[in-house]
């Protein structure tokens, strides 16, 4: 007997999923506008509907955001903003993630006079926001020789994500005992060698939350990468930006939408390659054995 | 081989003295039990040793040589601790092992040692396995392989035994004994347990807030204790505490409304003392049913015991009543019969009873 009854309980499920369905909706249909319109030609857009699905699919607006649509006076697409990108994000992201997790490893097992203090000054790091220090930072770059250069942008992001990267590793080792510390002490270990035989094997989980996390926030930003990149070193952002304000003749909301969602794609694959240890990386304290 | 100095030896944490005056000599090959209450600072005394921890002020003295000042690794010294502390991406081989690999070992010599050890151990089969898939006991085997990789001068034991079950400490507290006879290197133990103390030292150092109350073999420490509360501290069920009034040489003792004199051997040390009232120290053994063979003996004598609570053990009974209006628990033959309500003559051996100070707790001499 499997016939479903319409009992109270059943009922009350049935309100609960009509809800999340529709947020689920109401989440997704800005992302399912864009994917359709950005398949369909011009034409389509101006007369059709918005919801409607592409008559004649098309991937004319993609090609074009990609390699020949205009930001400014310059009309090479977003190709070149998009390496642009990743020669800031993946040394940026490297070179933050090595130094938090150093920090972090530092501030939980090797306490000196003083360590808790700098911790919580690093800590302030992750709560000033970013329009406090464009000036600033604009004379460092400036007096460094590196004003609209890619190093200076991984330089900027550099400083700023080791706030958070620290902030991540330093409390995950925090849980690791620190009996393994005093047992790899006494079998031999220094100071380096147990870092890197005892505490980096158990740190993947960290690894990955701090990668997805550096990542995302250094590929999303605007605000830096617009004040300190110059014109050949812009990253996919502001092009993007750059993108949808030029307009040569009508609005082209296809190769506006193809534009944005090539903006976007990198972070959505980190986060689909490595989502699941996202998760479980942040929970790792509590599954802990 | 391992001869072990403390030369005054004071440690302290921001303003909390943990560790006040420290002197004691360990002998090579010598099983010295740590015991205290939790807080006392054993676990620090022995963080100390290790060089994980540094000194005040005093001198480590290992083998002939001051190490206060060297570094962990310099100290010649192996150590397992409570929680194990195996690393948890290696397996049990690279663990062993990890020690030897640090200190340059050539890589046929590791698999020499790990294949001794294991042996010894009985873990050979388990080589493979990270310390996850292993069991408490096996853990701890693991661990205390990975201290005898190393052929240490000096094993320092962290309470091993306290995260197993009570089976198995028994089973693990014998062989680490065993393996002591075997090997014969000095060996420091921290614990809490006074049986693990007992069972397992050549000699017990007792410590309470930061002082080392009394050192001594595990029969000097049972028999013949400097303070209440070394006496309070060794034997389960503990050491009976009755205040009592002296009379005539002689202590009273109140049950069931009636009064004993009761004649005690430290006759010298009660005069002494000049004290009006005195702490009697007497071991629950010591109060059983009367024993015809033993009458006659001039510290065998009989006092009324109402039972006011019955512990079967197996082994014995425990029976609990008043005396003095102090609670006193007996030690009786589960054969006896006996239940709560019960009253009967006790048979007071008095021969081993010790005397304290009631204000100071010091033994009377």
């Amino acid at each position: 007997m499997s016939s479903l009854k319409l009992t109270k309980y059943n009922i009350g499920r049935a309100f609960i999923y009509l809800i999340l369905l529709f947020f689920a909706f109401l989440y997704l249909a800005p992302l399912y506008v864009m994917f359709t319109t950005s398949l369909k030609d011009i034409e389509e857009i101006r007369s059709g509907n918005l919801m409607a699905l592409p008559i004649d699919p098309t991937f004319y607006a993609w090609k074009k955001a990609w390699s020949s649509a205009c930001t400014g006076s310059e009309c090479n697409g977003l190709a070149p903003y998009f390496w642009n990108s990743v020669r800031i994000v993946v040394p940026a992201v490297i070179i933050s993630t090595i130094v938090g997790a150093f920090n972090g490893y530092v501030l939980a097992k090797w306490k000196f006079k003083g360590s808790e203090f700098l911790f919580g000054a690093l800590l302030f790091g992750c709560f000033i926001p970013f329009q406090v220090i464009l000036l600033p930072m604009a004379k460092l770059l400036g007096m460094l020789g590196l004003a609209n250069t890619v190093t200076g942008l991984v330089l900027v992001h550099v400083i700023y994500g080791v706030a958070f990267t620290t902030l991540f590793f330093r409390n995950y080792y925090v849980g690791i005992p620190t009996e393994l510390v005093r047992a790899a002490k006494l079998d031999g270990a220094g100071f380096f060698a147990i870092f890197r035989h005892v505490f980096i094997p158990l740190s993947a989980p960290i690894f990955v939350v701090t990668i997805i996390w550096q990542f995302t926030q250094i590929w999303n930003d605007f605000l830096f990468g617009v004040v300190y990149s110059g014109s050949g070193t812009q990253p996919i952002t502001v092009a993007l930006n750059n993108l949808v304000n030029t307009s040569v003749g009508g609005k082209e909301y296809n190769v506006d939408m193809a534009a944005a969602i090539i903006a976007a794609l990198p972070t959505l694959a980190v986060y689909v390659i490595a989502g699941k240890y996202f998760v479980r990386g942040l929970t790792a304290g509590a599954v802990k054995g | 081989m391992g001869s072990i100095s403390l030369n005054n030896i004071n440690k302290s944490f921001g303003s909390t003295e943990v560790l006040k005056n420290i002197n004691l000599d360990i002998a090579d090959g010598e099983f010295l039990i740590l015991i205290g209450p939790s807080g006392c600072g054993k676990s620090t005394l022995m963080n100390l040793i290790a060089g994980l921890e540094d000194l005040n002020s005093g001198e480590i003295i290992i083998d002939g040589l001051n190490v206060s000042d060297e570094s962990p690794k310099d100290r010649d010294i192996a150590m397992v601790f409570q929680s194990y502390a195996l690393y948890p991406t290696m397996n049990v081989a690279r663990n062993i092992c990890f020690g030897l690999e640090m200190n340059k070992v050539s890589k046929s010599e590791q698999e020499s040692i790990l294949k001794r050890v294991s042996g010894l151990l009985q873990i050979d089969h388990l080589l493979d396995r990270k310390p996850g898939q292993l069991s408490g006991g096996q853990r701890q085997r693991v661990a205390m392989g990975r201290a005898l990789a190393r052929s240490p001068k000096v094993f320092l034991f962290d309470e091993p035994l306290s995260n197993l079950d009570a089976k198995l400490r028994v089973e693990m507290r014998t062989e680490i004994k065993k393996l002591h006879k075997r090997i014969g290197t000095t060996m420091v133990y921290v614990t809490h347990d006074q049986i693990e103390a007992m069972t397992l030292a050549d000699r017990i150092a007792v410590l309470k807030d930061g002082e080392l109350q009394q050192i001594g073999t595990p029969y000097e420490i049972y028999n013949d204790p400097v303070s209440h509360f070394v006496a309070d501290f060794m034997g389960s069920p503990g050491m009976n505490f009755i205040e009592c009034i002296v009379k005539d040489e002689n202590l009273i003792i109140e049950s069931g409304g009636k009064k004993y004199e009761i004649s005690i051997p430290c006759k010298d040390a009660l005069n002494k003392s000049n004290l009006d009232v005195v702490l009697l120290g007497i071991r629950p053994e010591m109060l059983t049913e009367v024993q015809p063979s033993a009458v006659g003996n001039k510290f065998i004598q009989k006092v009324k015991f109402d039972v006011e609570v019955i512990e079967p053990m197996g082994a014995d009974t425990v029976a609990i009543g008043q005396w003095n209006e102090t609670e006193v628990m007996v030690r009786l033959s589960p054969e006896s019969g006996n239940s709560a309500g019960n009253g009967f003559d006790l048979q007071v051996d008095t021969s081993k009873a010790i005397l304290f100070d009631p204000s100071s707790g010091l033994r009377l001499r």
